[in-house]
C-alpha cells in the first residue's frame, strides 16, 4: 500500500537567501495521525500550506492519493484535502450552520443551493463536533473552543480523506485542547481519516499522534513513531531548551525548564533529564 | 432558531420586493410639479398639432427618469455588495477603487474639450465618464496586482492614491476652466438625473440586469470568499476566477451607472448594509434584494429631488445622503446587536 500523502525531496523558500524546508521526504499512510512539531520558523505552517496547495514547492514533489498535487483542480483537491487554519477573522455575521454549509459549495446545484444530502452531511458534522446545539448562533458569538470545533465541522463536511490542521489548540484551555484532540482521534479511528496536525504542544502530540514529524530550525527533520522521534536529547537539541521528562503509565511528558524556573537548580545539577517509572 | 435560506423563500422575497418596486415606481410617476391624469395619458400621443400634454409628461419625461433611477440604484447597490465582500471591508462602496475620480476626470476633459458629437445617443460626457471609470479601475487593479497576488490592502491603497491623484488633476482642470464649464461638471459630480431616450434605457438596463444576473450566479462562491482567500480555495473555490468575474462585472455596472447619471453617493454603501443588517449576509439573498431595494431607494430619492424645491431640482446625490444617512443610522442602532462585524 502506498501513502496517501507522499512527499519527495521537497524544498521551499520564501526568498532565495533563506531556505525554510530543505529536501524533505516522507510518506503518510491512510488513516494515520501525524503531528508536525518544531520550533517557530521551522516551517511547520509552510509545510501545511504546501500540502494543501496554497504554496507551490520550489523543488521536489507532493503526491496526494498517488496523483501529483499540481494535477488537481482547486475543486477536486478540495474533495481530497480539508484544512483548518490557525487564524480567522469573520467579516460579516454568518451563523454556524450557514458557514458549515459552505463546505458543500462545490456540490451545490445550478440554483446555488444545497441538496438534502448536503444537509445531512452537514448535520452529521455538527453532531460529531458537538456543535449542533448552537448551529443558529452567529460565529462571532462563540468562544474560541466552540469556534475551533465549528471550523473542524466545516472541514469534516467536506468529506475528505485527509484533514490538515494548523495549531488547532492554541489559545484554548486544557479541557478544550483535549476535546479537540479527542474529536480528531475519533475521526481517525471511526472514519479512517488521515490527520496531519501542526502543533506547538509536544505533549498532546505525543499522547495522540501515531507518528511525529519534527522539523528543526536548521532545516533538519526527523520522522517516525512517537518514541523514535520524541526523546529528551533530541527535543533539547531541536528546541534548544532544557527538558524535564517524566513518564506516567504509557504517557510521556516533556517539561521545558528555563533558567529561573523554581526547580531549575535541581535540573541544572543533573543536566540530563530524569525519568520516573 | 434562525431559519436557513431556501430557494422558495428567496423567490418569495424577491417577488415581494419586485412588487414593491413596481408600486413605488408607479406612485412616483404620478408625483411631480405638474399633475398628470393617467386616463388622459393613456389616450396616447394625441393628434398633431394638438399634442396630449399628459402623455408627453408621463411617457417622455417621468417614466424614463424613474426607470433610469431604478437602473442606476440597482447597479450601485449590487456593485457595493460585491466590493464589500471582495475587499472584506464594510467601508467599501462602488467608488472605493477610484471609479469616481476616473469618471470625474473623463467628464471634465469632455467638458473642456467642448466636443459636441454623440455616440449611440450619448453625449461626450457620458462616453468619457464611462471610459474614465473603467480605465481607472483597470489601472488600480493592475497596480494592486503588482503589490501581490490579491493584496486587499495593496488594492485599497492603490485605489485611495489614484483617487487622490485624479482628484488633484480635476481640481487643476477646474481652476483653469471657465465658470460655465465648471457648472456643468459640478452638476455632474453631484449626481444628475435627466430624461433619457428609451433606447439608452434599454441598453443600460439590459447591461445592468445581465451584470446582476452574472453576479447572482457566483453568489454562493462570494459567500465563501468572505472567509478569506486561502480558506475559500481549500473549500474548492477557484478564487482567481470568481474574483476576476466579480471585480470586472461590478466595475462595469458601476461605470454604466456613472455614465448615465454622474456620481450618486451613498446608495452603494448603505443599501447593502441595510439589507445585510435586516436579512443577514448570505449573498444569494443579499445581492438580488440589494439591487431591488437600491432601485426603490433611488426612485424615491429622485422623486424627492424633483419635488422638494419644484419647479427647480436638487441633485439626487444630495437627497440620497440627507434621507439615507439618518435612516441608515436608525437601522444601525436597532440591529447592531445581532451583527458581529461591528464588534
Amino acid at each position: 500500500m502506498s501513502g496517501i500523502i507522499e512527499v519527495k525531496n521537497l524544498s521551499f523558500s520564501y526568498t532565495p537567501q533563506s531556505t525554510v524546508l530543505k529536501d524533505i521526504s516522507f510518506e503518510v499512510m491512510p488513516g494515520t495521525f501525524l503531528a508536525v512539531a518544531g520550533p517557530n520558523g521551522a516551517g511547520k505552517s509552510t509545510l501545511l500550506n504546501l500540502l494543501c496547495g496554497t504554496l507551490r514547492p520550489k523543488s521536489g514533489t507532493i503526491r496526494i492519493d498517488t496523483a501529483a498535487i499540481e494535477s488537481y483542480k482547486t475543486e477536486s483537491l478540495a474533495k481530497k484535502v480539508a484544512v483548518v487554519r490557525q487564524e480567522f477573522v469573520p467579516v460579516f455575521g454568518f451563523s454556524v450552520m450557514e458557514m458549515v454549509l459552505m463546505a458543500r459549495t462545490p456540490y451545490f446545484g445550478q440554483l446555488g443551493f444545497e441538496s438534502k444530502a448536503d444537509r445531512q452531511i452537514v448535520n452529521q458534522a455538527l453532531v460529531e463536533t458537538d456543535t449542533i446545539q448552537f448551529a443558529s448562533r452567529p460565529l462571532a458569538n462563540l468562544s474560541g473552543g466552540e469556534r475551533q470545533r465549528v471550523f473542524i465541522a466545516r472541514a469534516l463536511a467536506q468529506n475528505t480523506a485527509i484533514l490538515l490542521l494548523d495549531e488547532p489548540t492554541s489559545f484554548l484551555d486544557l479541557k478544550h485542547q483535549v476535546g479537540i484532540y479527542d474529536l480528531l482521534k475519533k475521526a481517525q479511528l471511526e472514519k479512517g481519516k488521515t490527520i496531519v496536525v501542526v502543533t506547538q504542544d509536544i505533549n498532546l502530540a505525543a499522547q495522540y499522534a501515531d507518528e511525529i514529524l519534527l522539523l528543526g530550525a536548521d532545516s533538519s527533520y526527523h520522522i517516525g513513531k512517537v518514541d523514535d522521534v520524541f526523546f529528551p536529547e533530541q527535543i533539547e537539541k531541536v528546541f534548544g531548551v532544557r527538558i524535564f521528562t517524566a513518564k506516567v503509565g504509557q504517557e510521556k511528558f516533556f517539561l521545558p525548564l528555563g533558567k529561573f524556573a523554581k526547580d531549575s537548580r535541581q535540573i541544572n545539577s543533573k543536566p540530563n533529564s530524569s525519568t520516573h517509572k | 432558531m434562525k431559519e436557513l435560506l431556501t430557494p422558495r423563500k428567496l423567490v418569495v422575497r424577491i417577488a415581494l420586493a419586485g412588487i414593491v418596486l413596481i408600486v413605488v415606481m408607479f406612485v412616483c410617476s404620478l408625483i411631480g410639479a405638474e399633475s398628470v391624469s393617467l386616463k388622459a395619458a393613456f389616450r396616447g400621443v394625441g393628434e398633431h398639432p394638438a399634442v396630449n400634454p399628459d402623455y408627453e409628461i408621463f411617457v417622455k419625461v417621468r417614466l424614463p427618469r424613474i426607470i433610469l433611477a431604478a437602473i442606476v440604484g440597482a447597479a450601485l447597490a449590487c456593485s457595493g455588495v460585491v466590493f464589500q465582500v471582495l475587499l472584506r471591508n464594510p467601508l467599501a462602496d462602488p467608488y472605493i477603487l477610484g471609479i469616481s475620480s476616473g469618471a470625474g476626470l473623463g467628464t471634465i476633459i469632455a467638458v473642456l474639450s467642448g466636443f459636441n458629437w454623440t455616440l449611440w445617443g450619448r453625449s461626450p460626457i457620458a462616453v468619457f465618464a464611462f471610459a474614465g471609470a473603467l480605465g481607472t479601475v483597470w489601472l488600480v487593479w493592475f497596480i494592486g496586482r503588482l503589490t501581490g497576488k490579491f493584496h486587499v490592502t495593496g488594492l485599497l491603497l492603490a485605489g485611495v492614491v489614484v483617487n487622490a491623484f485624479f482628484s488633484a488633476v480635476i481640481m487643476f482642470l477646474t481652476s483653469v476652466a471657465q465658470s460655465q464649464q465648471i457648472h456643468a461638471t459640478i452638476f455632474w459630480l453631484m449626481g444628475n438625473m435627466t430624461e433619457e431616450d428609451f433606447f439608452v434605457l434599454w441598453i443600460g438596463g439590459g447591461c445592468v440586469l445581465a451584470g446582476i444576473l452574472a453576479l447572482f450566479n457566483i453568489s454562493p462562491q462570494l459567500n465563501v470568499l468572505s472567509f478569506g482567500e486561502d480558506d475559500a480555495r481549500n473549500i474548492g473555490i477557484n478564487t482567481a476566477r470568481i474574483r476576476t468575474i466579480a471585480f470586472a462585472v461590478a466595475a462595469f455596472i458601476t461605470a454604466i451607472a456613472v455614465s448615465l447619471s454622474g456620481l450618486i453617493g451613498f446608495v452603494g454603501l448603505i443599501v447593502p448594509h441595510a439589507v445585510r443588517l435586516v436579512l443577514g449576509p448570505d449573498h444569494r439573498q443579499l445581492l438580488p434584494l440589494s439591487g431591488i431595494i437600491g432601485a426603490i431607494f433611488l426612485v424615491v430619492a429622485d422623486t424627492l429631488a424633483r419635488i422638494i424645491v419644484a419647479p427647480a431640482q436638487l441633485p439626487v446625490g444630495v437627497v440620497t445622503a440627507i434621507v439615507g444617512g439618518p435612516f441608515f443610522l436608525v437601522l444601525l442602532v436597532r440591529h447592531s446587536r445581532k451583527v458581529s462585524w461591528l464588534k
